[in-house]
């Protein structure tokens, strides 16, 4: 019967490597994992027998030693892993540092109200879960979550409770309520718990009806991106109909501006100047075609707004536009809005109008410039120009010179202290661009600033973009015949050779 | 030079001197290069696809976020470069105690100036640089053309160093084997036996419950390799490759005696 121990071994082998190749157990497998554990079982029974010759008391002494440190090594091993596995000790060597948790995960995790329930459902051979069970894992780390996993053959109940489409989706459960994560990443993944765990506590009032951009639209011009993630962060969303309701509602937190193309009601923009005089708090995005009206009511408050387009030449041509007209900004102001952004960490802006930091309205008041450009930028007037792709020349007597993109302001008055943020350029933080660089951190965080939620500021995951570097079919073939077959040559050559002098010799 | 180095070096003539030792190498190195090749050409025809004006082009972004050099070139094949470890490195070790012991010239090296535990340690460190060459001759390929393609080379070297630890473990096993049987057969079956067993428990989840799944997952040699694959050394798989490595020397260690007491 010990000869069976080779069938059983070589059947176990096909059974397994069976599974290895479809993923599941079909009859080729189970039949052949059967039969292997039959003849192994088989043979090991006579094997046993033969044990007996080791009973002696002399093979004892002898073995009985190694027998022990065998036993320690397995034992010291297995102690010295899970002590590794809880102390957590790893590097992340992936280009983007893709399982390093950004501030703003970690925070969300520390204060979770309670123990966050992830589940991960797959299909059996889906190669994404790999990557995604490991972002989990660190998330586990970071805090209160209990992970899970289900393949979606098996979860058919849950499949229908959560209305799961794919494979790869991470239900997020807090107490009854959950979200969805169809594609998950850390920043979807942090969106959705941020959902489940801060309830809406700020409300933000968006006016509409004069040209506004729409924060319900979902195309690359709408800001449906910006509103879903404002939500995430406690904000909840009211448009308002400035011209059949001037009037800023009493709970607003903040009115958000996103660039108006007309210019509002003269009653709609009294209440707005009500609004601030007694405290209130102003997001505005602009566009260089602001509506004349709003930029006189903001020059009230001591905000520069010279007319043109900020044109950087130290920004290349980005997204097809001339150089310098869609300005990658590095140089920031020390100011809340901007904490944590740097020279490595950049936004972008799509033809965007300069804001200055121009003259307090009282010395009280405080006046700041967030974002700068570079030193050789300039002010076209030719609006018209840009907008159709052409750069135009600087006019005589331009001034080049170190220009801003975005100020913020504080403006202490009888009735509370107003604070107003205001970008030159509302397509940055559009569905397009809001994810490109740090512009989601900068929108997000003025609006944190203007609400006075300061403690919510913060830096997010970033989206990672796939290095997409095709070679040529040229490239590709000269190094599969320069690397990849020529050293297996080489190799065979040499055997050749060794085999040869092996049998001269 | 040391005993041990000699043992070393001899292992190494008598592995190079045949033609097996090439054949391997220049195998495993074809393998890699034509599924590299494969994957690429792949890679290169789905992107000419999403790049034509029918289904978008690079600016819409139509291209799926796993369509990239990494995601549908380098780590697929680094996947099947360690499945062809597992099938070539039982060849590697078949012979080393076993053809040893069948022409009796393990009795020759008992008299040597070696211990028995020194015996193992060199034979396990020829096997390992012999596991060293195996990589290097698959690796160079696949990684210049990566980072031609701006993989990253801290990135490039994790999965090296799981291919790397990975091969060693799959080494022991091997070695292990060899060391309780005359037969190279016996020796290279039951060598991928195990480390067919051992590679990947998700096979056995559908018998046993979650909790035991957890505990089969992290005795898996696979699940530890997914991780360099991905870029993270983890302490706690190094510990997992360097205890298995451990383990399987102590047990060839034991088969020396064993053997010459059966």
């Amino acid at each position: 019967m010990r000869h069976l121990a080779l069938p059983g071994l070589i059947a176990l082998t096909f059974g397994v490597g069976g599974y290895y190749a479809t993923g599941e157990f079909g009859l080729f497998s189970t039949a052949n994992l059967l039969a292997g554990a039959v003849a192994l079982g088989a043979s090991a029974a006579t094997g046993l027998r033969s044990l007996g010759e080791l009973g002696a008391a002399s093979a004892r002494r002898v073995l009985a030693p190694r027998l022990l440190f065998f036993a320690l090594a397995v034992v010291g091993g297995a102690g010295l892993e899970v002590a590794a596995h809880r102390s957590g000790s790893r590097l992340d060597l992936t280009a983007t540092r893709r399982y390093e948790l950004a501030p703003a995960t970690r925070k969300a995790l520390a204060e979770l109200p309670g123990t966050l329930r992830m589940t991960l459902y797959y299909e059996a051979l889906d190669p994404r879960t790999r990557r995604i069970r490991m972002l989990l894992r660190e998330f586990a780390r970071a805090g209160p979550v209990e992970l899970r996993e289900r393949l979606l053959d098996e979860a058919a109940e849950d499949v229908e409770r959560f209305e799961i489409a794919f494979s790869n989706s991470v239900v997020v459960e807090l107490g009854p309520r959950f979200e969805v994560v169809e594609r998950p990443t850390e920043g979807t993944l942090l969106e959705a718990i941020l959902l489940l765990s801060t309830p809406p506590r700020t409300v933000l009032d968006v006016p509409r009806g004069e040209g506004e951009r729409s924060p319900a639209r979902d195309d690359e011009r709408g800001y449906a991106g910006l509103a879903h993630a404002l939500r995430a962060e406690g904000y909840r969303l009211r448009e308002r109909v400035s011209a059949g309701h001037p009037e800023v509602p009493e709970d607003t937190g903040a009115v958000l501006l996103l660039a108006p193309e007309r210019d509002l009601r003269p009653e709609a923009y009294a209440a707005l100047r009500r609004y601030l005089e007694g405290g209130g708090r102003l997001v505005a995005l602009l566009e260089p075609a602001a509506p004349p009206g709003l930029v006189a009511l903001l020059r009230e408050f001591g905000f520069g707004l010279p007319e043109g387009v900020v044109v950087d030449p130290a920004s290349g041509p980005v997204d097809g536009a001339p150089p310098g007209v869609n300005p990658i900004a590095f140089v920031y102001a020390q100011h809340p809005v901007t904490r944590g952004l740097n020279s490595d960490r950049m936004t972008f802006f799509s033809i965007a109008r300069a804001v200055l930091a121009a003259r307090k309205p009282t010395p009280a008041d405080r006046l700041e410039a967030l974002v700068y450009t570079s030193p050789r930028a300039w002010i076209s007037p030719d609006v018209e120009a840009v907008v159709r792709g052409v750069l135009p020349p600087p006019p005589a007597g331009a001034r080049v010179e170190r220009t801003t993109l975005a100020a913020a302001g504080e403006f202490p008055r009888a009735g509370g202290t107003a604070r107003i943020v205001v970008f030159g350029d509302a397509d940055f933080a559009s569905n397009r661009y809001l994810r490109a660089l740090y512009n989601l951190d900068l929108v997000l965080n003025a609006v944190h600033w203007a609400t006075q939620r300061e403690v919510d500021i913060t830096l997010r995951p970033k989206v990672i973009t796939p290095n997409q570097a095709p070679l040529t079919p040229r490239q590709t073939l000269g190094m599969l015949y320069g690397l990849g077959l020529l050293l297996p040559e080489l190799l065979l050559i040499a055997g050749a050779v060794a085999w040869q002098r092996r049998r001269g010799a | 030079m040391t005993p041990l180095l000699a043992l070393v070096r001899k292992e190494l003539l008598v592995l190079f001197g045949s033609p097996v030792a090439y054949l391997t190498l220049a195998l495993i190195g074809t393998v890699t290069a034509l599924l590299f090749f494969d994957h690429l050409r792949i890679y290169n025809q789905i992107l000419f696809l999403y790049t034509t004006t029918v289904m978008g082009g690079f600016d819409s972004g139509t291209i799926p976020d796993y369509v990239s050099v990494r995601d549908t070139v380098f780590l697929p094949v680094m996947e099947q470069l360690a499945l062809t470890l597992v099938g070539l490195i039982p060849l590697a070790t078949m012979r080393v105690f076993a053809e040893e012991r069948l022409r009796g010239t393990d009795e020759l090296l008992f008299t040597s100036q070696l211990s028995p535990a020194q015996i193992v340690g060199g034979k396990f460190l020829a096997t390992f640089v012999f596991v060293s060459l195996l990589l290097g001759v698959s690796f160079v390929y696949p990684a210049t053309s990566v980072l031609r393609a701006g993989l990253g080379i801290e990135h490039l070297l994790a999965v090296y160093l799981g291919l790397f630890v990975l091969g060693l473990g799959l080494a022991s096993i091997g070695l292990a084997c060899s060391a309780f049987t005359t037969s190279q057969l016996v020796a290279a079956v039951s060598a991928y036996a195990v480390a067919f067993v051992l590679y990947d428990f998700g096979w056995a989840n559908s018998f046993v419950g979650e909790s035991v799944a957890v505990v089969l997952d992290r005795l898996s040699l696979h699940p530890r390799f997914a991780g360099f694959a991905e870029g993270v050394v983890s302490l706690a798989d190094l510990v997992y490759f360097a205890a298995l490595c451990s383990a399987c020397a102590v047990l060839a260690r034991l088969s020396l005696d064993w053997l010459r007491i059966r």
